[in-house]
Protein backbone atom coordinates (compact mmCIF):
# COMPACT_ATOMS: atom_id res chain seq x y z
CA UNK A 1 0.00 0.00 0.00
CA UNK A 2 1.33 3.43 -0.95
CA UNK A 3 2.46 5.73 1.88
CA UNK A 4 1.79 9.45 1.95
CA UNK A 5 3.15 11.94 4.44
CA UNK A 6 0.80 13.56 6.92
CA UNK A 7 1.69 16.98 8.31
CA UNK A 8 -0.37 16.93 11.50
CA UNK A 9 -2.89 19.58 12.45
CA UNK A 10 -1.47 22.78 13.88
CA UNK A 11 -2.23 26.49 14.08
CA UNK A 12 -0.06 29.08 12.39
CA UNK A 13 -0.46 32.59 11.06
CA UNK A 14 -1.45 33.24 7.46
CA UNK A 15 2.08 33.97 6.21
CA UNK A 16 3.44 30.70 7.55
CA UNK A 17 0.43 28.67 6.40
CA UNK A 18 0.77 29.73 2.78
CA UNK A 19 4.57 29.47 2.84
CA UNK A 20 4.45 25.88 4.14
CA UNK A 21 2.04 24.81 1.41
CA UNK A 22 4.07 26.39 -1.36
CA UNK A 23 7.35 25.04 0.05
CA UNK A 24 5.95 21.50 0.02
CA UNK A 25 4.57 22.08 -3.49
CA UNK A 26 7.93 23.34 -4.83
CA UNK A 27 9.80 20.47 -3.22
CA UNK A 28 7.27 18.02 -4.68
CA UNK A 29 8.06 19.47 -8.13
CA UNK A 30 11.70 18.58 -7.45
CA UNK A 31 10.50 15.08 -6.48
CA UNK A 32 12.13 15.37 -3.06
CA UNK A 33 9.04 14.77 -0.91
CA UNK A 34 6.25 12.18 -0.99
CA UNK A 35 2.60 13.06 -1.69
CA UNK A 36 1.46 15.01 1.34
CA UNK A 37 -1.72 15.86 3.22
CA UNK A 38 -1.59 18.73 5.67
CA UNK A 39 -4.26 19.90 8.12
CA UNK A 40 -4.09 23.30 9.73
CA UNK A 41 -5.93 26.21 11.22
CA UNK A 42 -5.31 29.94 11.49
CA UNK A 43 -3.91 31.63 14.59
CA UNK A 44 -5.59 34.90 13.64
CA UNK A 45 -8.78 35.16 11.57
CA UNK A 46 -7.64 35.73 7.99
CA UNK A 47 -9.28 36.51 4.70
CA UNK A 48 -7.48 34.86 1.81
CA UNK A 49 -8.08 35.76 -1.81
CA UNK A 50 -7.43 33.74 -4.93
CA UNK A 51 -4.34 34.20 -7.02
CA UNK A 52 -6.06 36.34 -9.65
CA UNK A 53 -8.39 38.40 -7.46
CA UNK A 54 -8.03 42.16 -7.15
CA UNK A 55 -7.53 42.90 -3.46
CA UNK A 56 -8.70 46.51 -3.31
CA UNK A 57 -11.74 45.90 -5.51
CA UNK A 58 -12.97 42.81 -3.69
CA UNK A 59 -11.89 43.11 -0.04
CA UNK A 60 -12.48 45.97 2.43
CA UNK A 61 -8.90 46.09 3.71
CA UNK A 62 -9.73 48.88 6.18
CA UNK A 63 -12.52 46.77 7.70
CA UNK A 64 -10.04 43.87 7.99
CA UNK A 65 -7.65 46.09 9.96
CA UNK A 66 -10.48 47.38 12.16
CA UNK A 67 -11.75 43.85 12.90
CA UNK A 68 -8.29 42.36 13.48
CA UNK A 69 -8.51 40.13 10.40
CA UNK A 70 -5.29 39.31 8.54
CA UNK A 71 -5.18 39.38 4.77
CA UNK A 72 -3.24 37.18 2.36
CA UNK A 73 -3.19 36.12 -1.29
CA UNK A 74 -3.16 32.36 -1.88
CA UNK A 75 -1.06 30.70 -4.58
CA UNK A 76 -4.22 28.78 -5.57
CA UNK A 77 -7.17 30.00 -7.62
CA UNK A 78 -10.76 30.65 -6.63
CA UNK A 79 -12.32 33.39 -4.54
CA UNK A 80 -12.16 34.97 -1.10
CA UNK A 81 -12.48 32.87 2.06
CA UNK A 82 -12.70 34.10 5.65
CA UNK A 83 -10.72 31.55 7.66
CA UNK A 84 -11.91 31.86 11.21
CA UNK A 85 -13.11 28.71 12.94
CA UNK A 86 -12.05 26.26 10.29
CA UNK A 87 -9.99 23.21 9.41
CA UNK A 88 -8.02 23.78 6.23
CA UNK A 89 -6.43 20.98 4.27
CA UNK A 90 -3.72 21.00 1.62
CA UNK A 91 -3.10 18.06 -0.69
CA UNK A 92 0.17 18.07 -2.60
CA UNK A 93 0.68 15.25 -5.10
CA UNK A 94 1.67 14.55 -8.68
CA UNK A 95 -1.17 15.58 -10.97
CA UNK A 96 -0.04 12.59 -13.03
CA UNK A 97 -0.44 10.30 -10.00
CA UNK A 98 -2.53 7.28 -11.02
CA UNK A 99 -5.10 8.31 -8.40
CA UNK A 100 -5.77 11.63 -10.12
CA UNK A 101 -7.33 12.06 -13.56
CA UNK A 102 -5.49 14.65 -15.67
CA UNK A 103 -8.42 17.00 -16.02
CA UNK A 104 -8.85 19.48 -13.23
CA UNK A 105 -12.53 19.10 -12.41
CA UNK A 106 -12.27 15.36 -12.02
CA UNK A 107 -9.29 15.69 -9.67
CA UNK A 108 -11.48 17.93 -7.47
CA UNK A 109 -13.99 15.08 -7.48
CA UNK A 110 -11.44 12.55 -6.21
CA UNK A 111 -10.48 14.73 -3.25
CA UNK A 112 -14.07 15.78 -2.50
CA UNK A 113 -14.93 12.08 -2.33
CA UNK A 114 -12.36 11.59 0.44
CA UNK A 115 -13.67 14.59 2.41
CA UNK A 116 -17.28 13.39 2.04
CA UNK A 117 -16.25 9.95 3.32
CA UNK A 118 -14.64 11.54 6.37
CA UNK A 119 -17.66 13.73 7.09
CA UNK A 120 -19.94 10.70 7.00
CA UNK A 121 -18.03 9.30 9.98
CA UNK A 122 -19.33 12.18 12.10
CA UNK A 123 -22.84 11.92 10.72
CA UNK A 124 -22.69 14.57 8.00
CA UNK A 125 -23.99 13.50 4.62
CA UNK A 126 -22.32 15.77 2.08
CA UNK A 127 -22.99 15.48 -1.63
CA UNK A 128 -21.04 16.73 -4.59
CA UNK A 129 -22.36 19.61 -6.61
CA UNK A 130 -23.26 18.00 -9.91
CA UNK A 131 -23.69 20.89 -12.31
CA UNK A 132 -21.56 23.90 -13.14
CA UNK A 133 -21.00 27.09 -11.27
CA UNK A 134 -24.04 28.98 -10.00
CA UNK A 135 -23.43 32.17 -8.08
CA UNK A 136 -26.28 32.82 -5.68
CA UNK A 137 -26.08 36.57 -6.07
CA UNK A 138 -23.95 38.85 -8.20
CA UNK A 139 -23.13 41.09 -5.23
CA UNK A 140 -21.48 38.09 -3.54
CA UNK A 141 -19.39 37.09 -6.50
CA UNK A 142 -16.14 37.64 -4.55
CA UNK A 143 -16.92 35.01 -1.90
CA UNK A 144 -15.81 31.43 -2.41
CA UNK A 145 -18.67 30.03 -0.38
CA UNK A 146 -21.42 31.93 -2.17
CA UNK A 147 -20.98 29.95 -5.39
CA UNK A 148 -20.47 26.21 -5.32
CA UNK A 149 -18.47 24.85 -8.23
CA UNK A 150 -18.78 21.41 -9.73
CA UNK A 151 -17.70 18.61 -7.37
CA UNK A 152 -17.62 20.87 -4.32
CA UNK A 153 -19.46 19.55 -1.26
CA UNK A 154 -22.95 20.56 -0.25
CA UNK A 155 -25.21 19.53 2.61
CA UNK A 156 -28.88 19.95 1.68
CA UNK A 157 -27.84 22.40 -1.04
CA UNK A 158 -25.60 24.51 1.22
CA UNK A 159 -21.85 24.53 0.66
CA UNK A 160 -19.73 23.04 3.43
CA UNK A 161 -16.31 22.79 1.82
CA UNK A 162 -14.67 25.05 -0.77
CA UNK A 163 -11.56 24.12 -2.71
CA UNK A 164 -9.04 25.56 -5.15
CA UNK A 165 -5.86 24.38 -6.86
CA UNK A 166 -2.50 25.36 -8.19
CA UNK A 167 -0.61 23.24 -10.70
CA UNK A 168 2.89 23.36 -12.09
CA UNK A 169 5.30 20.87 -13.61
CA UNK A 170 2.77 18.07 -13.18
CA UNK A 171 2.21 18.64 -9.45
CA UNK A 172 -1.01 19.84 -7.85
CA UNK A 173 -1.65 21.72 -4.63
CA UNK A 174 -5.28 21.66 -3.55
CA UNK A 175 -6.50 23.90 -0.76
CA UNK A 176 -9.80 23.17 0.91
CA UNK A 177 -11.63 24.91 3.73
CA UNK A 178 -14.08 23.17 6.06
CA UNK A 179 -15.88 25.68 8.23
CA UNK A 180 -16.41 24.56 11.83
CA UNK A 181 -18.78 27.49 12.33
CA UNK A 182 -19.86 30.26 9.98
CA UNK A 183 -20.37 33.96 10.64
CA UNK A 184 -22.10 35.52 7.60
CA UNK A 185 -22.15 39.05 9.08
CA UNK A 186 -18.39 39.04 9.62
CA UNK A 187 -17.86 37.69 6.11
CA UNK A 188 -20.04 40.40 4.58
CA UNK A 189 -18.24 43.09 6.58
CA UNK A 190 -15.01 42.43 4.71
CA UNK A 191 -16.28 41.65 1.21
CA UNK A 192 -16.80 44.35 -1.39
CA UNK A 193 -19.06 45.70 -2.68
CA UNK A 194 -21.11 46.50 0.46
CA UNK A 195 -24.51 46.79 -1.16
CA UNK A 196 -27.09 45.53 1.26
CA UNK A 197 -25.20 43.84 4.13
CA UNK A 198 -28.29 42.37 5.75
CA UNK A 199 -29.52 40.85 2.53
CA UNK A 200 -26.04 39.61 1.66
CA UNK A 201 -25.70 37.97 5.08
CA UNK A 202 -29.09 36.31 4.67
CA UNK A 203 -28.11 34.98 1.26
CA UNK A 204 -24.85 33.64 2.62
CA UNK A 205 -26.64 32.00 5.53
CA UNK A 206 -28.90 30.24 3.03
CA UNK A 207 -26.04 29.05 0.84
CA UNK A 208 -23.35 28.13 3.39
CA UNK A 209 -23.28 25.70 6.28
CA UNK A 210 -20.68 24.48 8.77
CA UNK A 211 -19.53 21.28 10.45
CA UNK A 212 -20.91 21.97 13.91
CA UNK A 213 -24.27 23.11 12.57
CA UNK A 214 -24.64 19.88 10.61
CA UNK A 215 -23.24 17.62 13.33
CA UNK A 216 -25.55 19.28 15.84
CA UNK A 217 -22.81 19.41 18.47
CA UNK A 218 -19.37 20.92 19.07
CA UNK A 219 -16.73 19.06 17.06
CA UNK A 220 -13.11 18.99 18.09
CA UNK A 221 -10.77 20.04 15.25
CA UNK A 222 -8.43 17.11 15.88
CA UNK A 223 -11.33 14.68 15.80
CA UNK A 224 -12.38 16.13 12.46
CA UNK A 225 -8.82 15.74 11.15
CA UNK A 226 -8.82 12.08 12.26
CA UNK A 227 -11.97 11.22 10.32
CA UNK A 228 -10.79 13.18 7.29
CA UNK A 229 -7.48 11.31 7.40
CA UNK A 230 -9.39 8.04 7.38
CA UNK A 231 -11.53 9.34 4.52
CA UNK A 232 -8.37 9.90 2.45
CA UNK A 233 -6.91 6.53 3.43
CA UNK A 234 -10.05 4.66 2.45
CA UNK A 235 -10.85 6.81 -0.57
CA UNK A 236 -7.39 6.64 -2.10
CA UNK A 237 -6.27 3.26 -0.77
CA UNK A 238 -3.20 4.74 0.91
CA UNK A 239 -1.83 5.02 4.42
CA UNK A 240 -0.36 8.07 6.09
CA UNK A 241 2.93 8.36 7.92
CA UNK A 242 3.23 11.40 10.17
CA UNK A 243 6.44 13.30 9.49
CA UNK A 244 7.61 16.91 9.77
CA UNK A 245 8.83 19.23 7.01
CA UNK A 246 12.24 18.37 5.60
CA UNK A 247 15.15 20.79 6.27
CA UNK A 248 14.91 21.98 2.63
CA UNK A 249 11.20 22.65 3.04
CA UNK A 250 11.89 24.59 6.25
CA UNK A 251 14.48 26.72 4.47
CA UNK A 252 12.18 27.39 1.54
CA UNK A 253 9.28 28.14 3.89
CA UNK A 254 11.33 30.84 5.63
CA UNK A 255 12.35 32.31 2.29
CA UNK A 256 8.74 32.37 1.04
CA UNK A 257 7.56 33.93 4.30
CA UNK A 258 10.12 36.72 4.06
CA UNK A 259 10.05 37.44 0.34
CA UNK A 260 6.56 36.57 -0.82
CA UNK A 261 3.82 36.10 1.73
CA UNK A 262 4.83 39.03 3.98
CA UNK A 263 4.99 41.29 0.96
CA UNK A 264 2.30 43.83 0.15
CA UNK A 265 3.55 43.62 -3.39
CA UNK A 266 2.28 40.03 -3.57
CA UNK A 267 -0.66 40.17 -1.16
CA UNK A 268 -2.29 43.44 -2.18
CA UNK A 269 -0.81 44.39 -5.53
CA UNK A 270 -0.78 40.84 -6.83
CA UNK A 271 2.55 41.40 -8.47
CA UNK A 272 3.59 38.08 -9.94
CA UNK A 273 7.08 38.83 -11.10
CA UNK A 274 8.11 35.38 -12.16
CA UNK A 275 10.60 34.62 -9.44
CA UNK A 276 12.76 31.75 -10.54
CA UNK A 277 14.51 29.48 -8.11
CA UNK A 278 11.58 28.39 -5.95
CA UNK B 1 -7.90 12.53 -30.48
CA UNK B 2 -7.39 16.25 -30.20
CA UNK B 3 -5.84 18.41 -32.88
CA UNK B 4 -2.03 18.18 -32.96
CA UNK B 5 -0.76 20.17 -35.97
CA UNK B 6 2.35 18.71 -37.57
CA UNK B 7 4.14 22.04 -38.13
CA UNK B 8 4.65 22.64 -34.39
CA UNK B 9 6.89 21.27 -31.64
CA UNK B 10 5.51 20.32 -28.22
CA UNK B 11 6.71 20.26 -24.62
CA UNK B 12 5.71 17.74 -21.98
CA UNK B 13 4.14 20.72 -20.18
CA UNK B 14 1.60 20.94 -23.04
CA UNK B 15 3.06 24.04 -24.65
CA UNK B 16 3.40 24.26 -28.44
CA UNK B 17 6.20 26.11 -30.24
CA UNK B 18 6.23 27.45 -33.79
CA UNK B 19 9.82 28.11 -34.91
CA UNK B 20 10.82 30.75 -37.45
CA UNK B 21 14.57 31.33 -37.41
CA UNK B 22 15.52 32.20 -33.85
CA UNK B 23 11.96 33.24 -32.99
CA UNK B 24 9.61 30.91 -31.10
CA UNK B 25 5.87 31.56 -30.98
CA UNK B 26 4.37 29.87 -27.92
CA UNK B 27 0.90 28.82 -26.76
CA UNK B 28 -0.94 25.99 -24.99
CA UNK B 29 -2.06 22.89 -26.84
CA UNK B 30 -5.59 21.92 -27.75
CA UNK B 31 -5.26 18.93 -25.40
CA UNK B 32 -4.26 21.28 -22.55
CA UNK B 33 -7.14 23.69 -23.12
CA UNK B 34 -9.57 20.80 -23.14
CA UNK B 35 -8.21 19.43 -19.85
CA UNK B 36 -8.31 22.91 -18.30
CA UNK B 37 -11.85 23.75 -19.33
CA UNK B 38 -13.00 27.35 -19.65
CA UNK B 39 -10.07 29.67 -19.01
CA UNK B 40 -11.11 32.71 -16.96
CA UNK B 41 -7.87 34.55 -16.09
CA UNK B 42 -4.47 34.95 -17.64
CA UNK B 43 -1.13 36.46 -16.70
CA UNK B 44 1.59 36.85 -19.31
CA UNK B 45 5.03 38.48 -19.10
CA UNK B 46 5.74 41.89 -20.57
CA UNK B 47 7.78 42.56 -23.67
CA UNK B 48 11.54 42.45 -22.87
CA UNK B 49 11.05 39.98 -20.01
CA UNK B 50 13.77 37.33 -19.77
CA UNK B 51 12.55 33.75 -19.83
CA UNK B 52 14.34 30.65 -18.65
CA UNK B 53 13.61 27.22 -19.97
CA UNK B 54 11.53 25.09 -17.55
CA UNK B 55 10.55 28.15 -15.49
CA UNK B 56 7.08 29.73 -15.44
CA UNK B 57 6.41 32.47 -17.99
CA UNK B 58 2.85 33.09 -16.90
CA UNK B 59 -0.23 31.46 -15.49
CA UNK B 60 -3.86 30.82 -16.30
CA UNK B 61 -6.90 30.03 -14.19
CA UNK B 62 -9.78 27.74 -14.97
CA UNK B 63 -12.15 25.85 -12.69
CA UNK B 64 -10.56 27.48 -9.61
CA UNK B 65 -7.15 26.09 -10.54
CA UNK B 66 -4.13 28.26 -11.30
CA UNK B 67 -1.78 26.57 -13.74
CA UNK B 68 1.73 27.85 -14.28
CA UNK B 69 2.80 28.02 -17.91
CA UNK B 70 6.28 26.56 -18.27
CA UNK B 71 8.59 28.01 -20.86
CA UNK B 72 10.05 25.46 -23.28
CA UNK B 73 12.91 27.81 -24.25
CA UNK B 74 15.14 30.53 -22.79
CA UNK B 75 15.17 33.98 -24.33
CA UNK B 76 13.59 37.43 -24.41
CA UNK B 77 9.90 38.13 -24.97
CA UNK B 78 9.53 40.32 -28.07
CA UNK B 79 5.75 40.20 -28.47
CA UNK B 80 2.67 39.42 -26.35
CA UNK B 81 -0.73 38.63 -27.88
CA UNK B 82 -2.95 41.49 -26.71
CA UNK B 83 -5.99 39.97 -28.45
CA UNK B 84 -6.18 37.12 -25.93
CA UNK B 85 -5.96 39.46 -22.97
CA UNK B 86 -8.99 41.27 -24.43
CA UNK B 87 -10.87 38.05 -25.28
CA UNK B 88 -9.54 35.19 -23.21
CA UNK B 89 -11.96 32.71 -24.81
CA UNK B 90 -9.75 32.62 -27.90
CA UNK B 91 -7.34 30.34 -26.02
CA UNK B 92 -10.08 27.73 -25.72
CA UNK B 93 -11.52 28.20 -29.20
CA UNK B 94 -8.33 28.50 -31.27
CA UNK B 95 -5.32 27.54 -29.13
CA UNK B 96 -2.87 26.80 -31.94
CA UNK B 97 -3.41 29.87 -34.08
CA UNK B 98 -5.02 33.13 -32.94
CA UNK B 99 -4.68 31.91 -29.32
CA UNK B 100 -0.87 32.22 -29.41
CA UNK B 101 0.56 33.79 -26.25
CA UNK B 102 4.05 35.17 -26.73
CA UNK B 103 6.93 35.35 -29.21
CA UNK B 104 10.38 34.74 -27.78
CA UNK B 105 13.77 35.51 -29.30
CA UNK B 106 15.59 32.35 -28.30
CA UNK B 107 19.00 32.34 -26.60
CA UNK B 108 19.80 28.81 -27.68
CA UNK B 109 17.76 27.14 -30.43
CA UNK B 110 19.39 23.82 -29.48
CA UNK B 111 16.95 23.75 -26.55
CA UNK B 112 14.33 22.83 -29.15
CA UNK B 113 15.99 19.41 -29.47
CA UNK B 114 14.26 18.33 -26.24
CA UNK B 115 10.78 19.04 -27.62
CA UNK B 116 8.46 16.47 -29.17
CA UNK B 117 7.18 16.32 -32.72
CA UNK B 118 3.52 15.61 -33.48
CA UNK B 119 3.90 11.86 -33.19
CA UNK B 120 5.93 12.08 -29.99
CA UNK B 121 3.38 14.40 -28.40
CA UNK B 122 0.52 12.19 -29.51
CA UNK B 123 2.16 9.23 -27.76
CA UNK B 124 2.83 11.35 -24.67
CA UNK B 125 -0.83 12.38 -24.48
CA UNK B 126 -1.99 8.78 -24.93
CA UNK B 127 0.23 7.71 -22.02
CA UNK B 128 -1.15 10.49 -19.84
CA UNK B 129 -4.71 9.62 -20.79
CA UNK B 130 -4.20 5.96 -19.91
CA UNK B 131 -4.20 6.82 -16.19
CA UNK B 132 -7.45 8.72 -16.71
Amino acid sequence: MESWRLLSFGKADAVENMAVDEAVFREAIRKRVPPTLRFYSWRTPTVSIGYFQEARREIDLEACRRLGIDFIRRPTGGKAVLHDREVTYAVIAGADHPLFPPDILRSFRVISGCIARGLRAIGIKAEMKAGGRAASDESLRTSCFSSPSRYELLVKGRKICGASQMRSHGVLLQHGALLMAFDPEKTCAILLPHRDPERQAALLRDSVTAVEEQAGRPVDERQLCRVLREGFEQGLGIRFVEAPLTPDEETLKRELMAKKYSSENWNVEGNKSWISGY
Amino acid sequence: MKIIPDDLLYSREHIWVRVEGDLATIGITDYAQEKLGEIVSLDLPEVDADLERDEPFGSIESAKAVVELISPVSGVVISVNEDITDDIGIINSDPHDTGWMIIVEMDDPEELDDLLDTRGYQEFVIQETEVD
